[in-house]
């Protein structure tokens, strides 16, 4: 058997995730594996713990059992709009930008190029508290994708889309794809599951178990 | 490795947050005077330490904020490179000199009203007050979930500073009793300097190193293993 460090190929190798909360099973043995250049949609009902998988995988939450591997720099793209309410968008791209190593001038620069794809209203320097959930929104993807990584992890990054910024996003996605990321979106929108190379659909709510004590 | 740039970075940014909440910052800095003058008709140390506890109040409560109302972008900050530390020394960085500005403002003030016998002990026991407060914000940041536990800690904490007289056992305890008893000092010719300062150090640094390990656990998150290519 092949190990998931070695692996050509993959980007993204998640193997037997488990993860409870409280006496809740919420992900049981899950197994996520993304190539180069493919675009996976990560789909279940509500609570089936799509979310969770992704911020595991993305290092932000730890699972209880399983193993990540990633082949380079990871771009996270949360379905809340968790930003500093106070600052700009560029406030927002130098910061993470400085995080990434970049200077000033190149995190404004790569930021704005980002932003100007979705139509980002670049001339208004409002700050975020004064944005409508979709300009937000735009940010946060801008500000997973302003360091160039090599997966994507989207958590439904387009709350709050208009139909046009919407349609735009899936044509994003072909683009990630042809530069050779791997790409796993959540998504609710089945219209559009066949933009996607392959469907990753989590066990559905009523197969959760209780832990016994 | 520590990176200036980013530490620089945190603490550029934090500044014009917390600066853009020109009402906060209104009240950080009313509230130690509402303190100081609602004590003012008392006889003795008492409107001294009445500001400075108000000061106490109002700093730490805006570094208390500040951390909890970023927790979610700072998890996200660590994942584009930042370390947690980095974001903790970027706040410290602002927070710090703030504090100790408003404490040089408040301490001048309190100077040319109430004529204290030793002054520059007052400026030096405001100025411990502020410092000992940002760490002490920063550490109940960190340790307790949301904003409503982090209110009633301070609350519990600086409030029973001011109630409690200096001598009782549970103030000592607390946190700005260094820096209380340096305010005291300031209107006695021998009111101790050496220890309270000593004290108010040892509390900031424990706070600080406290606040540290907590703001590693809250924000850190977990490096994945590689991929062969």
């Amino acid at each position: 058997m092949t190990s998931s460090a070695e692996r050509p190929g993959y980007q993204l190798v998640a193997t037997g995730i488990t993860k409870h909360f409280r006496r809740t099973v919420v992900l049981d043995d899950v197994n996520l594996d993304v190539r180069a250049g493919e675009v996976v949609a990560l789909t279940g009902e509500n609570g089936a713990g799509k979310s969770t998988l992704l911020r595991i995988c993305a290092g932000l939450l730890r699972a209880d059992r399983g193993t990540v591997r990633v082949g380079g720099r990871i771009g996270y793209c949360p379905q809340s709009t968790g930003l500093f309410e106070l600052l700009t968008a560029d406030d927002h791209l130098v910061m993470f930008g400085r995080g990434a190593g970049m200077s000033r001038d190149e995190g404004l620069r790569r930021g704005h190029a980002i932003l100007a794809e979705f139509d980002f209203p670049l001339r208004e320097k409002l700050m975020t508290r004064d944005m409508s959930g979709g300009t937000r929104q735009k940010l946060n993807l801008a500000l997973a994708l302003l360091a160039d990584p090599s997966v994507l992890l989207l958590d439904e990054p387009y709350q709050g889309f208009d139909r046009g910024t919407y349609v735009n996003f899936w044509d994003h996605c072909e683009k990630w794809r042809q530069a050779n990321k791997a790409v796993v979106v959540v998504t609710h929108m089945l219209a559009e599951l066949d933009r996607v190379d392959r469907v990753f659909e989590l066990p559905a709510h009523a197969s959760r178990q209780e832990v016994s004590r | 490795m520590i990176s200036l740039p980013r530490v620089l970075s945190m603490s550029e940014m934090h500044g014009r947050d917390l600066l853009r909440h020109h009402f906060a910052v209104g009240l950080l800095i009313v509230l130690p005077l509402s303190f100081y003058f609602s004590s003012a008709s008392q006889a003795g140390t008492h409107m001294f330490v009445a500001g400075g506890v108000g000061m106490a109040f109002s700093i730490s409560g805006a570094t208390l904020f500040s951390i909890l109302s970023s927790r979610e972008v700072d998890q996200r900050l660590v994942l584009s490179g930042y370390r947690p530390i980095e974001l903790l020394l970027g706040r410290l960085l602002f927070l710090g000199p703030f504090g100790l500005l408003i404490a040089a403002g408040f301490s001048t003030l309190m100077w040319a009203i109430s004529h204290p016998t030793r002054p520059w002990i007052l400026v030096f026991g405001v100025a411990m007050v502020a410092l000992v407060a940002v760490p002490f914000g920063l550490a109940v940041g960190a340790a307790v979930p949301t904003e409503l536990e982090g209110t009633l800690v301070l609350i519990g904490v600086v409030g029973m500073q001011l109630a409690t007289t200096s001598g009782a056992i549970a103030s000592k305890l607390l946190p700005f009793y260094g820096a209380r008893r340096l305010i005291d000092s300031s209107s006695h010719p021998n009111g101790p300097i050496a220890w309270p300062s000593l004290l108010t150090v040892a509390y900031a640094l424990g706070l600080l190193v406290l606040a540290r390990v907590l703001v590693s656990q809250r924000v850190s998150i977990q490096r994945h293993g590689g991929l062969s290519s």
